[in-house]
């Protein structure tokens, strides 16, 4: 049903079903993901209690990457297209992505605090690379504030793209020649983890995507909601 | 090569940028020493920040002045109207990036010798011009594609450092890395070696970036 059809019941914005079910389904895993991790999976024997905002930290930070790589394909997409719903897909990921990342350093800190003592260490190479993530994701909203229509959407693809190149560029510089200070939980051999553990984290991690899919359905749909409006007032300045 | 050389001749006619450039990174030295808060003669251990610090910096100034010539004297619309591939743009805009960032490169890396070591640092200035080098490569790329992203944005001077700085942080940390190994005190090769690979790397990815994407950053 199209935004502007009045006559068979109320108007519906496309995509607000998926926006109502990944809602529902992000909400679901989230409450049973905290419940999991909090009185389900067991204690760290080393760690204690802090290691449960591995369950969190590690999750977010996944789902961060996730949001970054939509937004380069989506920029890849729109480069080739000019369809302005991909743009409107990259900036909400990079913007979901931004606070995600934010998080990552926010938790990471906190543990790194109850750890280590302190609440940087700079000879950690995953909260320094975060660090350098949010920055240079905090600058495609600069870019994008201070260019006009078509442009700003074609430098935003641009900037999508080439920020996202410098994720990995990111995380290996800093490691290069790193004392590794951060817990290694996933190693090429596989997760350095009991099961029950493995599967709590399965879950955080379920949960944060679907989270993820949840807030761009919804950001999305704002958009589309705003633009009907906007088109709805056109026709009656009109009438 | 046409292109690189009336970016030169433009450049040697004044010769404001690459003199601005050079004093700009003399200056950033003298300041890093005294934001040191220490007048100590040796500050080997820190030789790779300071001459990293200092060149990232003159960079981002660098890289903004060089479509200063093109915007406004309009040689910008007469490019894009003509048939010049705009990859050739590309390549012809990063070589000219590059030898400003060497000739910069030219004054201080012997300068932050000078300045601040005191250990054999004469004797690794070969591996740290090979880091430099390919560090210049990294700049130039990067530099030109978020420069074109920059140049018709409003604010445009304020957006470039907001823009390029961050896309710099690996290459500062790869390039004070490799200068650190060599000439800040441990001498390890394979760690000079290590940066050294990342930058090419570095260099490779940003030019597939640039290449795939510059075609679009002049679409209008």
């Amino acid at each position: 049903m199209t935004p502007s059809s009045t006559t068979d019941g109320p108007a519906r914005i496309p995509g607000q079903r998926a926006a109502v079910i990944w809602g529902v389904l992000a909400t679901i895993l989230v409450v049973v993901s905290t419940i999991g991790v909090f009185l389900i999976a067991p204690e760290d024997a080393d760690q204690g209690i802090i290691q449960r905002i591995f369950y969190f930290h590690v999750a977010i930070a996944i789902a961060s990457l996730i949001a970054f790589a939509v937004a380069c394909v989506a920029g890849i997409l729109y480069l080739r297209s000019r369809d302005e719903r991909w743009d409107d897909v990259g900036e909400a990921s990079i913007r979901i992505g931004l606070l995600f990342s934010v998080l990552v350093v926010i938790t990471g800190s906190i543990w790194a605090k109850a750890s280590w003592g302190t609440w940087w260490v700079w000879s950690d190479p995953r909260l320094v690379t975060y660090l350098i993530v949010v920055l240079i994701y905090a600058a495609y909203f600069v870019l994008r504030s201070s260019a006009e229509d078509d442009r700003k959407m074609r430098y935003s693809a641009i900037y999508a793209i080439a920020g996202f190149a410098s994720v990995p560029l990111s995380f290996y510089s800093v490691r290069v020649a790193e004392s590794f200070v951060h817990p290694v939980v996933f190693t090429s051999s596989g997760a350095n983890m009991p099961g029950t553990m493995l599967w709590w984290f399965i879950v955080s991690q379920a949960a944060m995507i679907a989270l993820f899919i949840a807030l761009l359905e919804v950001d999305l749909l704002g958009r589309r909601s705003e633009r009907a409006l906007r088109r709805l007032a056109m026709r009656l300045e009109s009438a | 090569m046409a292109l690189v050389r009336k970016d030169l001749r433009l450049e040697l006619r004044t010769r404001e940028t690459i003199v601005a450039m050079v004093l700009f990174a003399i200056v950033m030295l003298a300041i890093l020493q005294f934001g040191f808060g220490t007048r100590d003669d040796d500050l080997t251990r820190f030789v790779g920040g300071l001459m990293w610090v200092t060149l990232a910096f003159t960079a981002v100034l660098g890289v903004g002045r060089s479509y200063v010539a093109e915007r406004e004297q309009r040689v910008l619309d007469g490019l894009l109207v003509s048939p010049v591939p705009r990859t050739v743009m590309l390549g012809a805009k990063a070589i000219a990036i590059f030898l400003y960032m060497t000739a910069v490169e030219i004054v201080v890396i012997p300068l932050v010798g000078v300045f601040f070591v005191k250990g054999p640092y004469w004797d690794a200035i070969g591996w740290i011009a090979i880091a430099a080098v390919l560090a210049n490569i990294c700049i130039a790329l990067s530099g030109t594609l978020f420069s074109g992203l920059a140049l018709f944005t409003r604010a445009r001077d304020l957006i470039l450092p907001v823009l390029f700085l961050p896309a710099l942080v690996p290459v500062v940390i790869a390039g004070a890395g490799a200068t650190h190994a060599v000439a800040g005190g441990p001498h390890d090769m394979s760690e000079w070696r290590g940066y050294c690979l990342f930058l090419l790397a570095y260099a490779i990815l940003f030019a597939l970036v640039s290449v795939a994407t510059y075609d679009a950053v002049f679409d209008d």
